[in-house]
């Protein structure tokens, strides 16, 4: 099973506070912990949403805001990709996530948030809820995506 | 650069309903423009948030709450990352988004990555080499 663990952004990300040495060397240890496993798959921080946009479409037209959006608890700072055998496992490495020495958040109060989240794989998609030719079409380019997306 | 772009859920999508074909086949068409245009490096769609958990950390200390979450707002669908030149590029990509997704009314948001240079110099060489057996380990760019 594929999950996604989605590390919520707070006031210090938003800030655009750079984590220290010791924050940095922690997620090291972290992330080499999931390679040894055999669990990680991608990973990635997000810079402030004040170096973003939204895009919100209405009813079909599209408005673009710039950030900084001010709702920090609904912004995302960061995330991993693993694959693990359970819903339980994946609980299990988010509790490993090292906020006892700051975490990846940086503000250092041993605060934050991880949310954990199943990811869609192809056998989600029943073929009998995709019967028309282009629905067909489309699952088959899905899989010959992935293959491409994997080089 | 890198971008994330992140597809925000909806009562629907919260609802665990699955895309009709006629959406699945223009997402499709879509990631096919970007993965030709060499421009896509990944993509996902999330289950339903009462397929999750959060994990809340207060003094170092890991509570768990298990899904759903019932602030449909805060919570995400999926995502694209993509690789391009600007931020205006990547909201060119972005307003190319299937309209018919929720049924033109979709929330995107476009986040630019964190990459090895923004760290600075709390970023040491060890780090560096650390990070590149990451990347490789994971296929991630760059």
């Amino acid at each position: 099973m594929k999950f996604m663990m989605l590390l919520k952004a707070d006031k210090t990300t938003e800030a655009g506070v750079m984590p220290d040495e010791k924050i940095i060397v922690a997620m090291g240890k972290y992330n080499e912990a999931l390679i040894k496993a055999g669990a990680l798959l991608a990973a990635d921080g997000l810079q402030a949403s004040s170096k973003g946009a939204r895009v919100n479409f209405d009813k079909g037209k599209r408005t673009v805001v710039d950030g900084p959006f001010t709702e920090t608890k609904e912004l995302i700072a960061g995330f991993w990709i693993i694959q693990v055998k359970s819903k339980a496992e994946a609980i299990e490495w988010a509790k490993r996530v090292p906020f006892e020495a700051g975490g990846p958040s940086a503000t250092g109060d041993g605060t934050g948030q991880i949310e954990i989240r199943q990811v869609f794989e192809a056998a989600d998609f029943a073929p009998e809820n995709y019967q028309s030719e282009e629905a067909k079409a489309a699952l088959k380019a899905e899989g010959e995506f992935r293959k491409r997306e994997q080089k | 650069m890198r971008f994330m772009i992140i597809r925000r859920a909806d009562k629907e999508t919260e609802a665990g309903m699955m895309p009709s074909g006629e959406l699945l086949a223009a997402m499709m068409k879509y990631n096919e423009e970007m993965v030709n245009a060499g421009v896509m490096l990944a993509g996902e769609g999330l289950k339903p948030s009462a397929h999750g958990a959060r994990v809340k950390f207060s003094n170092g200390k890991p509570v768990i709450t298990d899904g759903p979450f019932a602030e449909t707002k805060e919570l995400i669908a999926g995502y694209s990352m993509i690789q391009v030149k600007s931020m205006q590029e990547a909201l060119e990509w972005v307003q190319r988004w299937p309209s018919i997704d929720a049924h033109g009314e979709v929330e995107l948001e476009i986040r630019p990555l964190l990459e090895a240079e923004d760290f600075g110099d709390a970023f040491t060489p060890e780090m560096q080499a650390q990070e590149d057996r990451l990347r490789a380990h994971t296929g991630g760019k760059p």
